[in-house]
């Protein structure tokens, strides 16, 4: 099979233009790095050539070992005699930064013998605004074919097909030699820098609008406000506009469970599809329409052009904790949930600073956390007034523990970014501001809906499994007659003495370990221990029950504080180790933060009991 | 007068001269790939208040830098 290489600055089009010639669904946004792995698949109108997606790079002399590895990608594909002709993507609206790569790119292809066709994109745009482009004559002064198309609007895609076939076609691939085969990369910036000036548009028109739209949302007054509503649209679209769509997959597995359960012929049948399947298939279902919804919106906000800024806003206040402006999508995201906020950590350029942000994404507050928060306040802190009725204690209480999350990840950034300089995967900020565009809708319904299922079956296989065996060990050798002699109770009364220096019983010790699959199991588990039907629903009466259990303030302070740092989270654990390519980062955080939340819980522990008596 | 390109206030242009040594050799070169070659106009389109990163204009393209790299990109203002 012949094998065609697609590659291009930043945020020039290659993805929406692989998109579209292969039928496939890249994620394209308005945002430089969206692209981080290599992709291919068939031309949809010639299937026996296959287009290969490559990342986005300003040039062909890497700055950072990630970039090195794209490189290195490249130049192994021209001696691939696979390969029968290279791609070259530029954005004819911003010629110099692409031009230099182009004729990096022309001259290597040169030297390995390689057609490249250079493809002047988003033509459309320089039409709306009426500029000329001298297409011929930028072609003769490359020494490579160039071919105006628009990915969006589907201008000159006919031609380039057209080209391309031939191409693939020709028998004799060797290329006469080119007048840049011998050029040294000093000569070529040079070179790229006097075509950009001689072929591209005049004056500033072009970036008039984006400027005059900057002054806005980039004003300290305009900008801070617009900022702060975003962020607050955000939060609340997340929370109002997923609940109905969770409430519904809840009620339509519990219709369904019902349903089906009576109907299997053996009591462990029964059991086992209720508690074991449909409870583990709940709990990562349950996600997946915050993580639809998170990922649109940041979809928005990418491809609208806003995340630029936002990121331009955050920077320096990140910058003191080690991180960049880029983190601060995923971090808001992980407020929501860790999975969306991995996912957005993609188009963080620095490598040292991608890392430093999925060390601060499972510290963030994430909803999970939120029943497990209000149950524990609700049992332990007075629900009493202060400031007539202006601040309440339990609010009070709330907040407090999202922000000791949120404190707890900025610290660890902080200190590890401290602690090792790291010169060689880190890359200072610099952002090519994207021109502000109106976002397509589908293309972001449609990444949505593949990260969603994404999220579904790598994440959803290792769930099912995790709660499969946590119900035999809770179900066996009594069949489910009570949870304090199954396995699972033997086990919590082995590690008992683990608990106790935070003053809490087996019960809530087999409550903590079945919430390593994920948090909000800790409700549901207690219910089943205190002999509480549908807890998650109801959670007074298994309120009333801690309360009467006796167990003291000091354990359910230090409670939340293990639930605020410890990282237990299976699904957050599965992408994780998926997206950083590496296990060894998901069981190093699961390790450092479990001991970390133990170690402070018992503090937290010893220190109210002080403080109390 | 020569002056570091952070000092740039929004709506000034500079002539870029060079760059001084603190810069990393591949962040120069990078720099110099993205257009800020010297002798290169660069206009200064907006600096947001609290030490946000600034964000300069150069031959049709808008990029942000910060003040870990900007400062080391030395101008001349133009009159
Ligand atoms: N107006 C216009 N916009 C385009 C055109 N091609 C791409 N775009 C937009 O440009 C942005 C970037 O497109 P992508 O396909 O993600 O760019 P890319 O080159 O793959 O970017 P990286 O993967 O980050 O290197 C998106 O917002 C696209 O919608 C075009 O021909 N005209
Ligand atoms: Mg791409």
């Amino acid at each position: 099979m012949s094998k065609i290489v697609l590659v291009g600055s930043p945020n020039s089009g290659k993805s929406l233009l692989f998109n579209r010639l292969t039928g496939l669904q890249q994620k394209v946004a308005n945002f430089p790095g969206i692209t981080v792995d290599v992709a291919s698949g068939k031309l949809a109108h010639a299937p026996d050539l296959e287009l290969v997606d490559y990342p986005g790079t300003y040039s062909l002399q890497p700055i950072s070992g990630e970039e090195q590895v794209a490189v290195a990608q490249f130049t192994a594909s021209l001696d691939d005699p696979n390969v029968s002709q290279v791609l070259c993507v530029i954005d004819v609206t911003r010629l110099e930064k692409s031009l230099y790569f182009t004729l990096q790119v022309i001259r290597e292809c040169a030297r390995h013998g390689k057609p490249v066709i250079v493809i002047g994109n988003m033509i459309d745009v320089l039409h709306r605004h009426a500029i000329e482009f001298d297409t011929a004559g930028l072609a003769v002064a490359l020494g490579a074919p160039l071919l105006p198309i628009s990915a969006r609007s589907g201008e000159g895609l006919d031609t380039l097909l057209e080209t391309v076939r031939e191409n693939a076609g020709r028998q004799d691939n060797s290329i006469d030699g080119n007048q840049w085969s011998d050029t040294p990369d000093v000569l070529l910036r040079g070179t790229a820098h006097q075509l950009a000036r001689q072929f591209g548009p005049r004056g500033d028109i072009l970036v008039r609008t984006q400027s005059r739209l900057d002054s806005f949302f980039l004003h300290t007054g305009t900008g801070g406000l617009i900022f702060f509503s975003i962020m607050f649209l955000l939060f609340q679209s997340i929370f109002t506009w997923s609940a109905p769509v969770m409430d519904a997959i809840e009620a339509g597995l519990g219709a369904l469970s019902n349903w089906v359960v009576p109907a299997l012929p053996h009591q462990i049948m029964r059991d086992f599809t209720a508690d074991a399947i449909f409870s583990g298939i709940g709990a990562f279902l349950v996600f997946v329409p915050q993580i639809f919804v998170l990922t649109v919106i940041i979809g928005i906000l990418e491809d609208s052009g806003y995340m630029a800024r936002a990121a331009l806003i955050c920077h320096r206040p990140l910058r003191i904790f080690g991180l960049t402006g880029k983190s601060f999508i995923p971090m808001l995201s992980g407020v929501a949930c860790a999975i969306p906020g991995i996912y957005a950590a993609r188009s963080i350029d620095s490598p040292r600073k991608r890392l430093l942000t999925y060390l601060a994404i499972p510290l963030m507050p994430c909803s999970a956390r939120l029943p497990v928060y209000t149950l524990l306040i609700a049992a332990f802190i007075p629900n009493t007034t202060a400031l007539g009725g202006l601040i309440g204690l339990q609010g009070l209480a709330m907040f407090l523990t999202y922000f000791f999350g949120l404190f707890c990840g900025l610290l660890v950034t902080g200190l590890v970014s401290r602690m090792s300089e790291d010169r060689f995967t880190d890359v200072p900020f610099v952002l090519e501001m994207p021109p502000y565009r109106m976002p397509s809708w589908k293309p972001l319904l449609r990444n949505a809906w593949n990260r969603s299922k994404h999220f579904v079956t790598k994440a959803g296989a290792i769930i099912l499994a995790v709660t499969v065996v946590i119900w035999i060990l809770g179900y066996f050798p009594n069949y489910g007659a009570s949870l304090g002699d199954s396995w699972l109770g033997t086990f919590g009364h082995i590690v008992e003495p683990l608990f106790a220096p935070l003053g809490l019983d087996w019960r809530y010790g087999v409550a903590i370990m079945t919430s390593f699959l994920a948090r909000e199991v800790f409700v549901g588990t207690l219910g089943t221990m205190f002999g509480i039907e549908g807890a998650e629903e109801n959670m007074v009466p298994l309120v009333d029950s801690i309360q009467v259990s006796g167990l003291s303030i000091a354990s359910g302070v230090a409670l939340l504080v293990f639930f605020a740092i410890a990282l237990m989270c299976v699904s957050t654990m599965a992408i994780l180790s998926r997206e950083s390519r590496s296990n060894v980062l998901a069981l190093k955080l699961f390790a450092a933060y479990g001991i970390a939340a133990y170690i402070l819980a018992v503090l937290t522990y010893q220190l109210v009991s002080l403080l109390a008596s | 007068m020569t002056q570091s390109l952070w000092a740039l206030r929004a709506g000034e242009s500079a002539r870029i001269t060079g760059y001084d040594n603190a810069l990393a050799e591949s962040y120069r070169i990078r720099l110099m790939e993205l257009g800020f070659h010297v002798n290169e106009e660069v206009t200064c389109v907006q600096s947001p208040s609290l030490g946000a990163p600034k964000v300069f204009r150069v031959s049709n393209t808008v990029f942000s830098l910060d003040d870990e790299v900007a400062s080391h990109i030395l101008v001349e203002p133009s009159a």
